[in-house]
């Protein structure tokens, strides 16, 4: 009864904050511009891509690109779904603890009898609601169109579940950067290096001349870019499962500390 | 000192053969470097009204925070309703009520919706919810306030609030730390009455202040804490609420030995 009594509360708190409408108005604009950009070009060069046999269609000409800029680079166009989310996570997560622990209000919820999991588990949870309704109107502009084309239903899933996964870990490692800040600036900073790191970490250590399969599993870019691709392997879920896992145990641990020490 | 009132102390334990509500044993706990509260043994019946006095840093807040379970003592136990609290911390959620110091909110919910919020937390829902919901914001005369952000509150208003979340699924123990801090002369009164009705009620109570007069108008036991070691405890007749303040003053300044056996 207690978790979801947390996830409720939460939630609540942040649909009531400002912060979370305006990163929603924001982020969800500059993706609809991307989506027209896209779907501009496509409509400009459909009678050549039709041409061409097995050549590419909507679902990565248009749908995929909208979700991430892995597949297509940067370019000149704006950021996609995947990369907006470095920088919206550690917003939307850097007071879920941090900020009670600066009101004062997370003794308060452990005095209810709530256990670091539950507390824990409850706020990751709202902010995933959060997070996913958000992917779910992303995913609405390409799929507007799909009664006038012939997505690639199996690509787009496989990306889906990709980019939901991503939000997941994403969600796990602010709450857990919350855990351990004091402040919800902090939580954010922290966040977002911890996040970008993670993205680029192959990158990195491909620049500085470094280039091996350690480092590559390391990345969430690679693990994400086969799903973008349509390619579903255990090893990537794995992948996910196990950086959420260990982020969620982190800041359980964290709060339990606070508990006992005061 | 004011006069205590005619029902102040008047709280009667319930007959010896009912286990202690509240048993601390050897209660120690070091924060911020220091030993901030230290062997501390103290007993609290159902229908008992306790003072926990103590100047700023005796130790109060802490020793409430660990029955609230807010906090994990480092040594000794809690015992509620007779069970360990360290093996069962879930029993916070149904018999106790608390209200920190200074009243933390949540500053973008509204004061109903705080007590809706409180009332989920301690496992309430639907009918039973509304119904506490409503009777917290009258008791405590907040109906007017109900859609008003607690961000906006006064400090008495929010300590109100505090309060009725504390109250609001009627929990047999109620563990009040200053909980007369910013409150008027009406309110303060208002706040004893509601004590006494919940220790008639049947209810413990725990309340710990720095105010003398908070002490000897509500409650029937006080417990004097100093340097985070039980200076003094004892019930509270008329003799002794003309010498508590004298009593005080002389732990306080002089870090008297410990008095009265404690409870």
């Amino acid at each position: 009864m207690s978790m979801p009594a947390v996830m409720r509360l939460e939630l609540r708190r942040l649909f009531v904050r400002p912060l979370a409408w305006v990163l929603a108005a924001l982020t969800l604009a500059e993706l609809a511009w991307r989506f027209v950009l896209l779907l501009g070009a496509f409509l400009a060069n459909e009678v050549k891509l039709a041409a061409l046999p097995g050549g590419p269609g909507y679902t990565d000409l248009v749908a995929l690109p909208t979700l991430s800029n892995m597949l297509t680079g940067s370019g000149a166009l704006p950021f996609g779904l995947a990369e907006l989310a470095l920088l919206v996570v550690p917003l939307l997560t850097m007071s879920t603890l941090a900020g009670e622990r600066g009101n004062g209000t997370l003794p308060l919820l452990s005095s209810t009898g709530l256990t670091p999991a539950q507390i824990v588990l409850g706020k990751y949870l709202a902010v995933l609601a959060w997070l996913l309704l958000w992917l779910l109107l992303t995913l609405a502009m390409p799929l507007s169109l799909a009664h006038a084309t012939h997505p690639d239903w199996g690509k787009l899933a496989a990306a889906t579940l990709g980019l939901a996964l991503a939000l997941a870990t994403l969600a796990a490692i602010g709450v857990a950067c919350s855990a351990f800040a004091s402040h919800p600036a902090v939580a954010a900073a922290l966040s977002l290096a911890v996040g970008l790191a993670l993205w680029m970490v192959n990158l990195g250590a491909a620049l500085a001349g470094v280039d091996n399969g350690v480092v590559n599993w390391l990345a969430m870019s690679s693990h994400l870019e086969d799903l973008l691709r349509g390619l579903v392997s255990s090893a990537d879920l794995l992948w996910f499962v196990l950086v959420t896992a260990v982020a969620l145990a982190l800041a359980m641990r964290r709060l339990a500390v606070e508990r006992e020490r005061g | 000192m004011i006069a205590p009132t005619a029902d102040a102390g008047s709280s009667a334990p319930p007959p010896a053969s009912q286990p202690p509500l509240l048993q601390l044993q050897g209660l120690g706990r070091r924060r911020a470097g220091r030993q901030a509260v230290s062997e501390l043994t103290l007993s609290l019946q159902r229908g008992e009204i306790l003072g926990l006095l103590g100047v700023n840093g005796a130790g109060k807040s802490t020793t409430l925070s660990m029955i609230a379970g807010a906090l994990k003592p480092d040594r000794g136990t809690i015992r509620l309703d007779g069970q360990d609290f360290a093996e069962h911390p879930e029993l916070a959620r149904r018999l106790i009520g608390w209200l920190p110091e200074r009243a933390p909110l949540w500053q973008e919910l509204t004061v109903s919706e705080h007590l809706e919020a409180h009332g989920r937390l301690r496992g309430l829902s639907g009918a039973a919810l509304r119904q506490a919901r409503d009777a917290a914001l009258a008791r405590l005369e907040l109906g007017d306030l109900a859609r008003r952000l607690a961000g906006v509150l006064s400090q008495g208003q929010r300590q109100r609030l505090g309060l009725a979340c504390a109250l609001l699924h009627r929990p047999p123990l109620l563990v009040l730390d200053e909980p007369a801090n910013a409150l008027d002369p009406v309110q303060v009164a208002a706040l004893r009455r509601i004590i006494r009705e919940e220790a008639a009620a049947g209810a413990a109570v725990i309340l710990s202040t720095h105010v003398l007069t908070e002490v000897t108008a509500v409650c029937g036991r006080v417990a004097i804490l100093h340097e985070g070691t039980l200076r003094y405890a004892s019930a509270l007749d008329d003799a002794d609420r003309a010498a508590l303040e004298r009593r005080f003053f002389e732990i306080a300044l002089q870090g008297a030995k410990p008095g009265k056996a404690a409870a």
